[in-house]
């Protein structure tokens, strides 16, 4: 084995704890491979899939940054959002593949999480017709959602700007990083492919233009079932 | 926003089907490479100062006199970019659009020997196809006369021809014909029934089976006239509040639309071996439980002089189409197709229970009409306007071979993200929109695998029977997401500096 204990190993695998290495590796080395290896920003939520089993029960984490970061900012996206509250569940009911939602209000950004079936722009656009005005009432709070308000004279703009704010979600299995990152800059995906020891580096390059982003698809407790036929099962419709 | 529509100003194609007499069809693939050319002749093509077939042909009614001729246009993402639109523009077109058919690929089911890796020159290099020019044609030899034509003003990267078939024997098993269908598809099945009928200010509301402002006739239908913003860009859709975006700058933008034209090769002998399988599983059955798709005597309805398995082979086509294959919709008729079915019956009929069509029948995958979907505000609003023509030598059912034969097919409306992208992901895979068939896909046109398929038919006691193993029938050869500019547009294109 190579780390079987000499001093360079034992030098190198310490590395990372050193608070000189750290300030290097910040503010020098990271933005150096930064310039010399962009990384566009990738997009948020689900890719497609090949197996249908795939594509349902993805997951929304949507991030919307407040206009105004103070706690009145706060409640006005909170009062914004309230106020229509009975609306806005009976909307999503009407989506009919909605399996969760909830809005959370995390460090100035207002949060919209869930889970739902099938294809992202399809649930987004059936998300408009049922409660685009809803919505809209809460963009205005939201930096940036002045230009895709009214969200029903904006579908493919709006549709543009939340898989936008959706979070990156980093694939399931860690190697398929490189394929997106070619993809996204136009490359042909792993070819040739990449060395697998620069994955850490490519992981961190990524994390420098997408500072927050999901880890993995998540766990499923009932994986592959859509949320109609889980309603259809205990009987409360679809 | 304007709401009264200029007829003069829609390409022909869009709102109307070139049917009758012009019987060959060829997609011209085309790059520009010398700009000014491609301008030149965009710009004569849409004077309509041509005769030599290139003009474009209009929406507006055609008379008494039918055109020997007809020629349209749709322009790739790329292809705007390569004639000069400048980038405010481009960008304002949708991202589904300026990514591209190949892009999109796994979104739409294209994928292993479906893919775009795998799609014959010219579709193997999505970026250089530029323009797809189509020629409809009474004659065959027109279409090479009008491509050598559009060939001074392009690079010709191939052409894809097609030709509509009247004798259904050459197209596998057609029972029960009446003998007059015109529309014949490989699989054998009666094609481009239903197409949406669009309300225009001005014209009548269409009949069944009409595209709009061609027939004049107002009966009540359950299949909703569908607003005109689902056909082209710049008017209300069927999605309340709703408009689609329009590209920039108006006249680049109204009146267009966008068209998915694909390449989709149908292995023709897969799916009658395939019927031949299932079809000796229920007599099989049928044995050990009695009759259970079709009652003992009811042979000869389904076709005459048919045996027992001939006439199960053809309640199972018909049950995995949603139609007899002479188009009687099985909704109406479970058990028979009806020997001579009128437009009102062909096009007129709903899915309210109780189901006699099965959830996942191909019809009923990619347009649900009234029946209870789960997307409970989709219904109606994914329409598409579909325009196709088979290709490839004739199929013979009786001597089976595995030539390469399909259909060309061009899948119109003004959102491909909201109509034709929405079908394909949600609906025709995947099932999303009914809890009996998630998780499975279209039976005759998805993409399966023999390991995972199945489908569920409807017994006479309407219990499901899930069939397996069915491969996929259908592959896509290739295919390109276009603009179909207005007739302005097309002239703006052309006016174009540097």
């Amino acid at each position: 084995m190579a780390n079987d204990g000499g001093w360079l190993d034992k030098f190198v695998d310490r590395l990372p704890e050193q608070g000189w290495f750290k300030f290097l590796s910040n503010y020098f080395v990271v933005p150096y491979w930064f310039w010399r290896e962009p990384k566009p920003k990738l997009p948020g939520g689900p890719r497609m899939a090949v197996q249908p089993g795939e594509s349902l029960q993805r997951m929304m984490n949507l991030i919307m940054p407040l206009k105004d970061k103070s706690p009145i900012g706060r409640a006005k996206a909170a009062l914004a959002l309230g106020q229509s509250v009975d609306t806005l569940y009976a909307g999503l009911d009407n989506v009919g593949t909605i399996h969760f939602a909830r809005f959370v209000i995390i460090e100035n950004n207002l949060c919209m999480m869930s889970v739902y079936d099938g294809d992202f722009s399809s649930y987004v656009r059936d998300f408009i017709v049922s409660i685009g005005n809803v919505f809209d009432a809460v963009l205005i709070h939201v930096e940036g959602g002045d230009a895709v308000v009214p969200t029903k004279k904006n579908v493919e703009a709006f549709v543009d700007w939340v898989h936008d704010h959706d979070l990156f979600q980093m694939p399931d299995f860690a190697t398929d990083l490189f394929a997106l990152q070619d993809e996204a800059q136009g490359l042909p995906a792993d070819r040739p492919p990449h060395d697998l020891s620069s994955l850490s580096r490519a992981m961190v390059l990524q994390l420098k233009a997408n500072p927050n982003f999901a880890l993995g698809s998540g766990f499923r407790s009932y994986a592959g079932f859509s949320a109609a036929q889980i309603r259809e099962k205990f009987g409360v419709g679809w | 926003m304007k709401d009264v529509l200029d007829l003069a100003n829609v390409q022909g194609n869009i709102l109307r089907g070139y049917r009758g007499d012009l019987k060959f069809v060829r997609h011209v693939i085309l790059e520009v490479t010398d700009r000014a050319a491609a301008r030149r002749f965009l710009g004569a093509s849409a004077s309509g100062q041509v005769s030599d077939g290139t003009a474009i042909t209009r929406a507006s009614p055609w008379g008494d006199q039918n055109p020997a001729t007809c020629f349209n246009i749709g322009i790739t993402f790329a292809g705007l970019g390569a004639l000069g639109t400048p980038s405010a523009m481009l960008a304002s077109f949708p991202t589904e659009f300026t990514q591209g058919m190949a892009r999109r690929a796994l979104k739409l089911g294209d994928f292993g020997d479906s893919g775009p890796a795998a799609w014959p020159q010219p579709f193997d290099q999505p970026e250089q196809v530029h323009v797809i020019a189509t020629i409809y044609a009474e004659r065959h030899e027109r279409l090479q006369q009008i491509t050598d034509c559009v060939a001074g003003s392009f690079r010709v990267l191939g052409h894809r021809d097609g030709s509509a078939r009247t004798d259904s024997n050459v197209l596998g098993p057609a029972y029960a014909d009446d003998g007059s269908a015109d529309n014949r598809v490989f699989f054998g099945y009666a094609d481009s029934i239903t197409q949406p009928r669009f309300r225009i200010k001005g014209y009548p509301e269409p009949g069944p089976g009409q595209s709009a402002v061609y027939r004049d006739q107002d009966p009540r239908f359950q299949d909703p006239v569908v607003a005109l913003g689902m056909a082209l860009l710049g008017y209300e859709t069927p999605l309340e509040g709703v408009r689609f975006g329009v590209p920039m700058s108006y006249d680049l933008g109204q009146d267009g639309s966008f068209n998915a034209f694909r390449v989709l090769a149908q292995d023709t002998r897969a799916f009658e071996d395939y019927l031949d399988e299932a079809a000796g599983l229920m007599m099989q059955m049928e044995v050990e439980k009695g009759p259970l798709l079709l009652p003992v005597g009811g042979e000869n309805a389904v076709g005459p002089g048919l045996d027992r398995l001939a006439a199960l082979r053809e309640v199972i086509a018909a049950q995995m189409c949603g139609r007899w294959r002479n188009g009687t919709p099985v909704a109406i008729s479970p058990l028979q197709p009806l020997a001579d079915p009128t437009p009102e019956q062909l096009s007129d009929f709903g899915y309210a229970p109780p189901r006699t069509c099965p959830a996942g029948a191909h019809i009923r995958r990619v347009s649900p009409r009234d029946g209870q979907i789960v997307q409970r505000a989709a219904n109606f609003t994914r329409r598409l306007i579909r325009r196709g023509m088979p290709y490839g030598p004739d199929f013979d059912a009786a001597n089976r071979d595995d030539d390469e034969r399909g259909l060309l097919g061009n899948f119109i409306g003004a959102s491909l993200g909201a109509q034709f992208e929405a079908v394909m992901c949600d609906w025709l895979n995947l099932g999303l929109h009914d809890p009996d068939i998630t998780r499975s896909n279209d039976p005759l046109i998805g993409a399966n695998s023999k390991e995972t398929s199945w489908f569920d038919l409807r017994l006479m006691d309407g219990k499901p029977c899930r069939i397996r193993g069915f491969p996929r029938f259908v592959r896509t050869r290739g295919g390109a997401y276009t603009f179909l500019p207005s007739i302005r547009a097309i002239a703006f294109l052309a006016a174009l500096r540097g």
